[in-house]
């Protein structure tokens, strides 16, 4: 099973928990924007920066 | 361009997942009995052929549309992501390059330790060592490819890239352990993580309501940005060990 779970969410958890935060906060302001709003031109726009954010902080990555 | 950026996202996967299970064939082969080391490749190919054939049909039964979408764009990113950051670490010099070749010769030193049966009888840890490194690489195949397949017409140029991938690996194993050494297997894991998280952003967007502009010409501008942000973390994680070097000096 262990190997089961690397296999599917990777060494880290930093990682699979970022992509269930950034793809909750995108349903979220998908909600929030309603239909045929905002969210529908540049929503994927916003998932992308929000993945790159979860990856960032994945490899820790620090000014 | 949606057909091609599968094929070749469904074969570099396949062909470096085939990679590493051809090193520890390889090894069994060539340092116990030959027979142990095919019967443990096949009966395992087997196994992965039967969780194919359960998995899709599974997976698109029960998620349909939005859900579908969404599902497999969270398991590309999964997969997709964990590529590129272990791909991005190996190319800043943070962590060893991926090598199937040393893995070959390490493999076959641990096995030179374990004693061969007799004459006779057959090779039961050879055929193990053979069966589990071939399982538990061509699950992550089989993962990878039945979430290309899952999606709309993503059947065929899945299924596409995957034989190829299976006919040159197996070609290549078939003449020569040398390909092994020849790859440049770090890079090549970069640009399947690349794929696999470009395809993840686009399609997880999509089950989330994104109409994309250009629709699928969209995603090469995905895959631009995550090139430049791979990139830039590539930059950022070499300078920092640099750095750190320095000031340790």
């Amino acid at each position: 099973m262990r190997t089961l779970r690397k296999l599917v969410l990777g060494e880290t958890w930093t990682l699979p928990l970022g992509i269930a935060v950034a793809v909750g906060i995108a349903g979220v302001l998908r909600l929030v924007a309603g239909p045929g709003g905002w969210w529908e031109d540049a929503g994927g726009w916003v998932l992308l920066a929000l993945l790159v954010g979860a990856f960032a902080v994945a490899l820790r990555i620090r000014r | 361009m949606t057909f091609v950026l599968t094929a070749v996202g469904a074969a570099l996967a396949v062909a470096l997942e085939l990679f590493e299970s051809l090193a520890i064939v390889l090894a069994v082969a060539l340092t116990r009995r030959p027979s142990a080391a095919i019967a443990g490749a096949v009966a395992a190919t087997v196994a992965c052929g039967v969780l194919a054939v359960v998995l899709g049909p599974v997976l698109v039964a029960r998620f349909g549309g939005d859900a579908l979408h969404i599902v497999v764009g969270v398991a590309l990113l999964l997969f997709g992501m964990e590529w590129l950051r272990k791909g991005v670490l190996r190319l800043a010099g943070r962590r060893a390059r991926s090598d199937s070749y040393a893995e070959f010769l390490a493999e076959r030193e641990a096995l030179e330790a374990v004693p061969s049966p007799p004459p006779g009888r057959f090779d039961w840890p050879g055929f193990v060592i053979a069966f589990k490194g071939v399982l538990l690489e061509g699950i992550e195949v089989i993962l990878i490819v039945t979430v290309l397949a899952a999606r709309p017409g993503g059947l065929a140029p899945a299924l596409a890239g995957a034989g190829a991938a299976v006919v040159l690996t197996v070609a290549l194993g078939a003449v020569l352990h040398r390909p092994l050494r020849r790859l440049p297997e770090s890079e090549l894991k970069y640009v399947v993580g690349l794929v696999l998280t470009t395809f993840g952003t686009f399609f997880c967007a999509e089950g989330l309501g994104v109409h994309w502009p250009l629709g699928d010409a969209a995603l090469l501008v995905v895959l631009a940005a995550w090139l430049v942000v791979s990139q830039a973390a590539v930059h950022a994680l070499a300078d920092g060990g640099r750095r750190a070097a320095e000031a340790a000096a």
